[in-house]
């Protein structure tokens, strides 16, 4: 957090470095106020129009989105930051082969799997269901990756305390390790849950009843349509983001530590 | 012991493992086997093709034009993000009021969605009437409204699919850079300073750049990554009601369209080219790991 | 600590064989049983999704559910069509490739007296292998609208021949009003049919078992489609695309091709200022032409009771002949499928609508035949894309096009 040292500056390149800055965020902020603009360019009613509509199912789609991301936001936490673990502590044969399998699947793209996905998927009989958006993107190899990594920095004296104590493995990850891990655990939820909310194609393959639909689904269907109704889809749109700005807003500051966290520096 | 530590290993990492099993594993495997056969629409295969698929697909226009097109996007949005990020990391790195404030407002479009910032990119900021925003900045230097996302020639649609995704994720990248930044001991610009070098350029190519390398990488291959991902813009601002233009089509959305869309149903020849895209990213990402290697 | 964990794990594998177990092999059932979930395109004009609601409360025999679809519907029926029960009753246009995957029923049983008072050439368009899958609900086509008055300011007759349209939309073209819209394609989409027709070709030959664009007059007709790209007469990116009639009514186009469920809007915009025109012939070997389709209601074979499906989508479109008459009539113009309903459609007694109904009489021609596969489409539209708007060769484009097609054939007549 020190500037560095001898790096003098003349007042000429303070004023170009605010007013790039000024430019910068006044272009970043854009968007947001475009939105609002439009949106509610026909007035506040604009808001409760979404509502009562029926060319899309706002308020359902909203509803799904949430339960979606929070339940697969939970489901990511717990599943991966025990294997993160696992793969992190336990001094298993094989575990180097399995880490390694586990990260070969960042690199596979989404092209190859979301098509026979989709098969497994209808197979299970999950189409147009909350299990079928839920939980094929419960197993997350970043976020095991992630998990790891960071166990990998934990202080393990405070682990082998907590052995000593006779606490097996799993109890010491529930009562040592995770307790003392609540600002990483925080910032990934965040990362998970935004991109719950802010997935896409997924969806749009799955949830094909409109009763399934999440809010993103529902903004596509309405931006895509043959005369989209412009103040309506920027007013559902800026609703749409509004939990997760605020969300954001308030633990940004986890989100940052974690992501510096994570060592992806290194 | 070791029985007892296999048993913990797997009580740990057996659901997860069980669940990448189910839903990245077998289908990777499903569609390397669908790839050899014919498929329309059936969840069997129907009748062994060999490498009929495989030929199809490299012989086919569209896909190639798509392979094309990733490495276009590529190419216009990586280097673009490497050096946007790291500029707005310097930026803000340095700035010594409102540091946070500054951070905050890049790294908000992270919060949104591809959908939400295609909207305000098509309907909005760069929509073909003259009230579009970047109609009205193009109105005041006097040139005449275009129809961004329609122009083919030239493609102007690049501008808005290009400013769409560096606007979301900019901020994500820029977080790694200061990360980074932070992590540079103070006094390697002391001992720069005392060997005479000149603050700016210099300083910045002989302790800053130096000190970034692994989140440079982090950033290059994230960023590769997250590009043949590239779906979500692409068809919310060129898809519409009809279906999906000839141009600017990742393979992503080809494939979308050939499986299950409404260019065709046809799973075999999509599986197929799935496998040559995957093929063809292995390659690639091998190939940029050993370059960034030899130049350490 | 045995217990313990061991009683955790168990919880954790037990949770995931349930979720498992809770799924079924053959696909979602309907939400309740004996619900049907009937789709159907979001209709641009207002009042239609409220009459088919009502039209699906008033079934006597099962509660149907309607979803209301806007965006890439075509995409959509195919993903749902993969291997879905969902839904039950959707409205399209049938294609072979549909049939040989066994996804839609044949509805051949449903139409009982009234087959002959159906519009013969739709429901041929709508049967494969001899066998009818779908009931034709309303009559669409497009034709070139105009307002006569701004073609007289420019000193324009109405075009008759395709050069005609060249230079009539490169003349109009004054001030803030474009000479004509066809869409913020271009036209691709919409026009790629009515210029082969023109050409006196088509998709596919008489006998359906070759392309039917493969003669250098399909070069010669695409080249002119660039002309008109490259003659500055084209609006392109307007608010609203080719099947809204909103850049007519805004003046910001002179001519628009758009479809006849316009004409409502279109004339209470202008008045007696409408003219309406068929797309003209390249030349004398040619011929003038109206594309013509019908959304057809069809059954999901994969549904969870297809012979409920089939019981509604019988008294739905069969018998129902009040809100048949309603749907064709009440929003928009369409002509109705039947032709003792024809004359039931007051807009078109008269004026551009009486001279559209005999563009379809004279000049109608099927813009989506079922053995014109997807694959097939795709590639013509891209060639004809390239050709048109990034100034392509179109005889090496439509080669390749014309490759794919025979290929598509082949594979179809298997």
């Amino acid at each position: 957090m020190i500037p560095p040292v001898g790096h003098r500056r003349g007042t000429l390149g303070a004023i170009a470095h605010w007013a790039a800055l000024v430019v910068a965020t006044v272009l970043f902020l854009l968007p947001f106020f475009v939105l609002l603009r439009d949106g509610l360019a026909a007035g506040w009613s604009t808001v409760a129009d979404l509502f009562t509509d029926m060319e899309i199912p706002f308020a359902r789609s909203l509803l799904n989105s949430t339960v979606v991301a929070s339940l697969q936001t939970a489901g990511q936490l717990l599943l991966c930051s025990l294997a993160g673990y696992g793969l992190a502590r336990i001094p298993y044969r094989h575990a180097p082969k399995i880490l390694y399998a586990v990260v070969a699947t960042l690199m596979v793209p989404t092209a190859v799997t979301f098509v026979p996905s989709f098969v497994v998927v209808s197979s299970l009989g999950w189409l147009s269901d909350l299990r079928g958006l839920v939980v094929p993107g419960l197993f997350s190899a970043l976020n095991v990756f992630l998990f790891r990594q960071y166990f990998l920095d934990f202080p393990v004296s405070l682990e082998e305390a907590g052995r000593l104590d006779g606490l097996s493995r799993w109890g010491v990850f529930w009562r040592v390790v995770v307790p003392n891990s609540t600002a990483f655990f925080a910032a990934i939820a965040v990362i998970d849950f935004i991109g719950s909310w802010n997935q896409f194609l997924w969806p749009l393959i799955i949830a094909q009843d409109s009763s399934t639909w999440t809010v993103q689904v529902a903004l596509s269907s309405l931006l895509t349509a043959q005369n989209p109704k412009i103040t309506l889809l920027f007013a559902g749109a800026a609703v749409s983001i509004l939990p997760i700005v605020l969300v954001f807003v308030l633990a940004q500051r986890y989100l940052v530590r974690g992501v510096t966290e994570t060592g992806l520096q290194g | 012991m070791t029985r007892r530590t296999a048993l913990t290993f797997w009580l740990f990492v057996g659901p997860f493992a069980a669940g990448l099993l189910l839903f990245t594993y077998a289908p990777i495997g499903w569609s390397a086997y669908l790839s050899f056969f014919d498929a329309r629409n059936t969840v069997t295969p129907t009748e062994f093709v060999g490498l009929g698929n495989y030929v199809d697909m490299l012989t086919d226009r569209a896909f190639l034009d798509s392979l094309g097109t990733f490495s276009l996007f590529a190419l216009f949005v990586i280097p673009t993000t490497v050096v946007l990020a790291l500029v707005l990391a310097l930026m803000v790195d340095r700035v010594r009021v409102a540091k946070a404030f500054f951070r905050s407002v890049f790294f908000l479009p992270f919060a949104c969605s591809y959908v939400v910032a295609s909207l305000v990119w098509k309907m909005s900021l760069f929509s073909g009437v003259d009230t579009g925003v970047a109609n009205t900045v193009f109105g005041w230097f006097g040139g005449d409204p275009q129809a961004w996302v329609g122009t083919v020639d030239p493609p102007l649609y690049w501008v808005v699919l290009v400013t769409a995704r560096l606007w979301l994720q900019l901020g994500f990248y820029m977080i790694l850079f200061i990360a980074a930044l932070q992590r540079i001991p103070a006094h390697l610009y002391e001992a720069a300073w005392t060997d005479g070098a000149a603050p700016g350029w210099q300083t910045f190519r002989h302790v800053t750049l130096p000190g970034v390398r692994g989140a440079l990488v982090a950033v290059l291959v994230l960023n590769l990554i997250n590009a043949y991902q590239a779906f979500d813009e692409f068809y919310n601002i060129l898809g519409d009601s009809r279906g999906y233009p000839p141009f600017a089509r990742p393979p992503l959305v080809y494939l979308y369209y050939t499986s299950l869309g409404s260019g065709g149903q046809d799973l075999g020849r999509g599986s197929a080219g799935a496998v040559i895209l995957a093929l063809v990213i292995a390659l690639v990402t091998l190939l940029s790991g050993k370059v960034f290697r030899r130049s350490s | 600590m045995g217990v313990e964990r061991s009683r955790r794990s168990f919880l954790v594998v037990a949770g995931l064989l349930g979720l498992a177990a809770c799924g079924s092999n053959t696909g979602r059932e309907g939400s309740a049983a004996g619900t049907l979930r009937h789709w159907y395109h979001a209709y641009g004009e207002d009042g239609v999704q409220e009459a088919v609601r009502r039209y699906a409360a008033a079934y006597p025999d099962a509660d149907v559910e309607v979803q209301w679809n806007p965006g890439d519907y075509d995409s959509k029926i195919v993903t749902a069509l993969q291997n879905s029960a969902v839904p039950d009753v959707f409205e399209a246009q049938i294609k072979v490739d549909w049939v040989r995957n066994k996804q839609v029923v044949p509805l051949d049983d449903l139409l009982g007296d009234a087959k002959d008072d159906f519009v013969a050439t739709l429901l041929e368009s709508q049967t494969v292998d001899g066998k009818l899958y779908g009931i034709p609900q309303a009559i669409d086509t497009q034709v070139l609208f105009y307002r006569p008055s701004l073609l007289a300011a420019a000193g324009v007759t109405p075009p008759t021949t395709v050069d005609g349209l060249l230079d009539a939309a490169k003349r109009l073209n004054t001030g803030g009003v474009r000479g004509l819209f066809a869409g913020n394609d271009g036209g691709v989409g919409v026009l790629t049919a009515p210029l082969l027709w023109s050409a006196g070709l088509d998709f596919l030959s008489e006998d359906g078992t070759a392309p039917g664009f493969d003669d250098p007059r399909a070069a010669t007709v695409f080249a002119k489609f660039r002309e008109l790209h490259t003659g500055g007469g084209l609006l392109l990116g307007a608010p609203t695309d080719w099947a809204d009639p909103g850049a007519f009514v805004d003046g910001k186009a002179a001519m628009q091709w758009t479809g006849l469920w316009n004409l409502p809007k279109i004339t209470e915009a202008h008045g007696d200022d409408v003219g309406v025109l068929p797309f003209p012939a390249l030349d004398g070997d040619g011929a003038e032409s109206v594309p013509v389709g019908a959304y057809s209601a069809m059954v999901n074979a994969r549904g969870a009771d297809t012979d409920a499906a089939k019981a509604y989508v019988k008294w739905l479109w069969v018998e129902k002949t009040d809100y048949q008459t309603e749907f064709a009539t009440a929003f928009g113009a369409h002509l109705p499928a039947r032709a003792s309903l024809a004359e039931k459609a007051a807009s078109l007694r008269d004026g551009p609508g009486k001279d559209i109904v005999g563009f379809v009489a004279d000049g109608g021609r099927i813009a989506s035949p079922a053995r014109w596969s997807a694959t097939a489409n795709t590639a013509l539209s891209d060639a004809v894309s390239r050709i048109a708007r990034e100034g392509a060769d179109p005889v090496g484009e439509l080669r390749a096009a014309v490759d794919v097609a025979r290929a598509e054939i082949a594979r179809l007549g298997r």
